[in-house]
């Protein structure tokens, strides 16, 4: 049986900052606008480009490619580096404005949200009406020269699709009427999930556009082109109706540092996984966790990857307990002389920390949790590392304050920051 | 091209009781006076309990990056800008 495009009314928006970092260094600071700019890693040449502004992009610059490529491209590319609590206070602002709209909203990314507004009655106008209302107050009370993509449609699927169709400052809306319209106008990469192997996935079942991609049979998805459920979820999906709806709860917290010095010195190595360590345990005891699991995983700089998980029998809380087991785990790697380029740690097998009966002796381990308790608390007070473990002395340059690509847990610690209530 | 600086500076700041803002309006920084144009955005920084207020400012040559500690109420310069590729 054939399903039908979801005919219902389009209430889900996604909004979607345009060039998120290199636009706000330009509201910041006025002189850079209509410039071409690169947010990177590193201003250095082998950092790597993770937001170039809009004129920049009109030079070739992409997301991804090194300072140098950059600056081949366009010599007179203005670099700078990133700035995270200035781009965490942007994704703030947004929130509160959107917050404002609907009691549904879903941050995607640090640039990135949906709006659902399938609980909420909009009186007296479209949400194209709202769309326009909330690009204009962005402008009014973030910056004038911020903007944003808004879409519009029936799915968070669509309506991300529709925010991507005109950039920067559109506003479009997919519904059943226009959405042939809009498969004819894109491609298979274009839509959101599907690239360069999916796309030859498709390919060998004559699947070449997304019209093709929208006439093909529930079966022909399911048995032959993706060989499981996703297969269905993407029939679903490709008619406006809801599947991606799901919020995962988090299953682990990690920290990854791509190394500016490349090195295999056992003893640098160490320092570094501390960091990670300690930046990972504060994570996991904000949220009250205690972990099982260990996860290391190092890429070297000759592109071949090792890693490695162990689960342990006793739980791990304090940043001492965790790292012994990150060395243990770490001591595993089958090529200890190669030189490390990047390195991450995470944990996982995640328990809520229950309240625990004092005891009448106090045990080694009681007592160290407490030490580590009442350091967390004089860092939550005097700023991060003020007091550390000995390992990490003379490294307050190393393993730079960061946003993760795509990442919403990391904007959990946000939303629980005192700053931001 | 954009520099650190890092220093304590002397800043003439406006409250306008009716825009409800602020607005650092003149500099004055190694025994020159700058006159503030514009603010390009406002944030503010934790660090522990500390609260920073972040002014990116600016005239029609330089940017500045300027920082107020709510604890000692003294005013720095962390950055100049010209806005030129270094």
């Amino acid at each position: 049986m054939d399903l039908p495009l979801n005919r219902n009314l389009p209430l889900v928006m996604h909004i979607d900052m345009n060039s998120c970092f290199a636009t706000a260094e330009q509201q910041a600071n006025p002189l850079l606008r209509g410039k071409p700019v690169a947010v990177a890693a590193y201003t250095t040449g082998n950092g790597c480009v993770i937001a170039p502004s809009i004129e920049a992009k009109r030079y070739g610059v992409r997301v991804g490619m090194t300072v140098r490529e950059a600056r081949l491209l366009c010599p007179q590319i203005i670099v700078r580096p990133p700035d995270p609590p200035k781009y965490r206070d942007v994704h703030l602002k947004f929130s509160r404005i959107f917050k404002e709209y609907s009691p549904d909203v879903f941050p995607k990314s640090i640039d990135e949200a949906v709006l659902d507004f399938s609980g909420c009655q909009i009186k007296n106008k479209s949400l194209e009406d709202v769309g326009s209302e909330i690009k204009k107050r962005i402008k009014r009370e973030i910056g004038e020269w911020i903007s944003v993509s808004v879409g519009i449609s029936t799915n968070r699927f669509l309506a991300k699709l529709a925010a991507s169709l005109k950039k920067p400052d559109g506003l479009q809306t997919i519904n059943w009427q226009n959405l042939e319209e809009v498969y004819d106008r894109v491609t298979l990469i274009d839509l959101c999930g599907i690239n360069t192997r999916f796309q030859a996935r498709l390919n060998a079942r004559d699947i070449f556009t997304p019209l093709d991609f929208l006439k093909a049979s529930r079966e022909l998805l399911i048995k032959e082109v993706f060989q499981s459920i996703v297969g269905h979820y993407w029939y679903l999906r490709l008619r406006g109706w809801e599947i991606d709806a799901i919020e995962f709860e988090r299953k682990s917290f990690g920290q990854s540092y791509a190394l500016g010095k490349f090195t295999s010195d056992k003893r640098e190595l160490a320092r570094l996984l501390m960091k990670l360590t300690e930046k990972m345990g504060r994570r996991l005891r904000r949220h009250g966790y205690t972990a099982l699991g260990i996860h290391v995983a190092v890429i070297y700089t000759d592109y071949t990857h090792w890693h490695r998980g162990e689960t342990f029998a006793t739980e791990m809380y304090t940043t001492g307990e965790l790292f012994k087991k990150v060395m243990l785990v770490f001591n595993n790697q089958t090529h200890p002389s190669k030189k490390v380029a990047k390195l991450a740690v995470s944990c996982f097998k995640l328990f809520e920390k229950k309240f625990v009966q004092e005891e009448l002796f106090r045990t080694e381990k009681s007592k160290n949790r407490d030490v580590t308790d009442a350091a967390d608390k004089i860092n939550n007070r005097f700023g991060e590392f003020v007091i550390t473990p000995a390992l990490m002395l003379g490294m307050d340059d190393l393993v730079l304050d960061r946003i993760a690509f795509g990442g919403v847990k990391e904007l959990e610690d946000l939303y629980a920051s005192p700053i931001n209530l | 091209m954009n520099e650190k600086i890092n220093e304590k500076i002397s800043v003439v700041t406006v409250f306008d009781r009716e825009k409800r803002t602020v607005m650092p309006q003149k500099i004055k920084w190694q025994g020159r006076i700058y006159i503030i144009d514009k603010i390009g955005y406002h944030h503010k920084v934790k660090q522990g309990k500390k609260l920073l207020h972040i002014f990116s400012v600016s005239n029609n040559s330089l940017a500045f990056r300027l920082e107020l500690d709510t604890e000692t109420l003294f005013w720095r310069l962390d950055e100049v800008s010209d806005g030129l590729a270094s």
